[in-house]
């Protein structure tokens, strides 16, 4: 693969000049943020709706303030917050050089068309999995500062298995809206790609195949459903697997041999 | 090697549209080859496939004595290249644009970046990020990519497009000079007839995807060759009085045409004979035949 670290640097400067990771890493601090806004609602619901942060009418969710329900929350909300995010990014990184027209400068080179794709997954990857351990590192503090009862360190091992785990085979996802924003040479297609998919999953899921509908089975992973030795098998993560290589190999062969008109 | 560019019978086919048909182009290495074609002629199409960027459907290509293959593949080291509108990273600078190529061409020398910026003037714009930069500037920095690593041959669809008029000259001249000094060769895209006309050794003019005049240095210099052109109330008297007078002529759609280098050098003498012959001229004047009217006639353009 001729040219890989030149590639991997340009990508990498796109990225750190871009102002996507802020705003992906913003929205990602939304996640452990609202968590523990509902921690301190659920503590005490009375002085909550005192202090205005909830109004008369709020149907407030039945449960207790303390680490393993909040915990859960951020599994939950990594796992579907997760793939909007990953695909925003992954949308940009592969987009974005359909949308500047800037594809053109990449293809007649002595860097291989090969290095450039494999150096964009990878930052997708770094970045995605950052903005994971920060949000991770994140709700430890909120957490914390909420002074939340239930703590154990077998919980916190627990609980960044499974963001973590979901966080990886979310980025197992990706490759299929890199190659939508490929071939539809933009962002909107796979913006498209990614609502759909969110919604065939919530289907899968709610037939009770969601084990073997690779786009349900992050969410499935973080524990949305039920845990997750009793919702998938084996099955469910070569599926996954199976998804991520032709997903690759198709974005590749994209790459390597479709027409570039733009 | 024979030829810097050589295309057996490329065509792009997209669906019924035939975008590139049949085209066999010989470049040779040195020239300077001006593409000519009106818009959807098929000028960027193949320029396109000569960069490998998209597969014919027909036909191959050969570029510096290498198969350029769909895949990427080709001699991308010694060329440069500049496809329709200028684009860069809006939000890196011009600087660092240009790193990004000369890291992306392999080139290890940082200084190489540098020296293109001042080649190309953009020095005063060299950190302001590309989004910021005026057409004719972006035009600049994506002649500075195309530029940077040296090439052999260069392939620029439209290089003179944004640009002012001093920028016209100056890019003129930085290509004729790269051309005469360092034997380059140059395959450019214009739309600006004017400046093909002035730096081009060979011309090739496409219309509706196929390649239907080649013009060489010897063509174009005739085609610069002045005539005088004459209007009379009778033009065929006008015309049987000067041929009398010794003067070959022709005789086009009411105009007498006068090629003989005395009759241009010297219109007062025509212009006495046929007031003597009574039959003095309606107008008179010397006029060259230029590309543009070439091309337009070509091409069933308009003037």
């Amino acid at each position: 693969m001729n040219g890989f670290l030149p590639a991997l640097w340009s990508e990498t400067l796109k990225m750190r000049r871009s102002r996507v990771p802020l705003f992906t890493a913003i929205g990602f601090s939304f996640m452990p943020l609202a968590g523990g806004l509902f921690m301190v609602i659920l503590k005490d619901p009375q002085a909550a709706q005192a202090m205005g942060l909830i109004s008369a009418k709020a149907q407030l969710m039945v449960g207790v303030a303390d680490w393993p329900a909040y915990f859960n929350f951020l599994a939950q909300a990594v796992a579907a917050g997760g793939l909007i995010i990953f695909s925003i990014v992954t949308t940009w990184v592969f987009g974005r050089e359909f949308s500047d027209h800037t594809v053109k400068e990449l293809l007649a080179l002595p860097t291989s068309r090969e290095a450039i794709v494999t150096a964009k997954f990878i930052v997708i990857g770094v970045w995605t999995m950052a903005a994971t351990l920060l949000i991770f590192g994140l709700s430890l503090v909120v957490g914390n500062l909420v002074v939340l009862p239930g703590w154990s360190t077998e919980l916190l091992s627990s609980t960044f298995t499974g963001v973590l785990g979901c966080a990886f085979l979310t980025l197992g996802l990706i490759p299929f809206v890199a190659l939508l924003a490929s071939m539809g040479r933009g962002y909107m297609p796979p913006f498209g790609w990614m609502i759909l998919t969110m919604v065939l999953a919530q289907f899968s899921v709610i037939l009770g195949w969601g084990d073997w509908f690779p786009w349900a089975v992050p969410g499935m992973f973080s524990g949305a459903a039920g845990p997750r030795a009793e919702v998938l098998g084996v099955h469910s993560y070569i599926i996954l697997a199976l998804s991520f290589l032709s997903g690759l190999g198709a974005t590749y062969y994209w790459w390597r041999s479709a027409d570039q008109t733009r | 090697m024979k030829f810097a560019i050589e295309t057996n019978s490329l065509s792009k086919f997209y669906g019924e549209v035939r975008a590139v048909d049949s085209v066999s182009l010989r470049v040779k290495p040195g020239e300077i080859y001006g593409f000519l074609g009106l818009n959807g002629a098929g000028k960027t199409t193949t320029i396109r496939a000569l960069l490998g960027m998209i597969r014919p459907s027909e036909g191959n290509v050969r570029v510096l004595d290498q198969a350029v293959g769909p895949n990427g593949g080709g001699p991308w080291t010694r060329v440069g290249h500049l496809v329709e509108s200028p684009s860069a990273y809006p939000e890196l600078t011009v600087r660092e644009n240009l790193e990004i190529a000369r890291r992306l061409h392999g080139i290890s020398d940082p200084a190489v970046t540098s020296r293109v910026i001042e080649r190309l003037a953009i020095a005063p714009y060299a950190d302001r990020k590309a989004g910021t930069l005026s057409t004719g500037n972006l035009q600049r920095l994506s002649l500075a990519r195309a530029l940077l690593h040296e090439p052999e041959l260069l392939i620029l669809d439209e290089p003179a497009n944004g640009l002012d008029p001093a920028g016209v000259v100056e890019i003129r001249e930085l290509l004729a000079s790269l051309a005469h000094e360092k034997g380059v060769t140059v395959f450019m895209s214009s739309h600006i007839l004017t400046e093909v006309d002035r730096l081009a050794t060979r011309i090739g003019i496409i219309h509706m995807g196929r390649l239907i005049e080649e013009l060489d240095t010897d063509a174009l210099e005739k085609l610069r060759s002045k005539r005088l052109e004459i209007q009379a109330r009778d033009p065929e008297s006008a015309q049987a009085c000067l041929q009398s007078a010794g003067y070959q002529s022709a005789l086009n759609g009411g105009t007498i045409w006068i090629e003989a280098a005395h009759a241009i050098e010297h219109p007062d003498d025509i212009a006495k004979i046929m007031v003597n012959a009574g039959m003095p001229p309606t107008r008179l004047a010397v006029e060259q035949q230029n590309l543009e009217d070439h091309f337009l006639q070509l091409t069933g353009g308009t003037k």
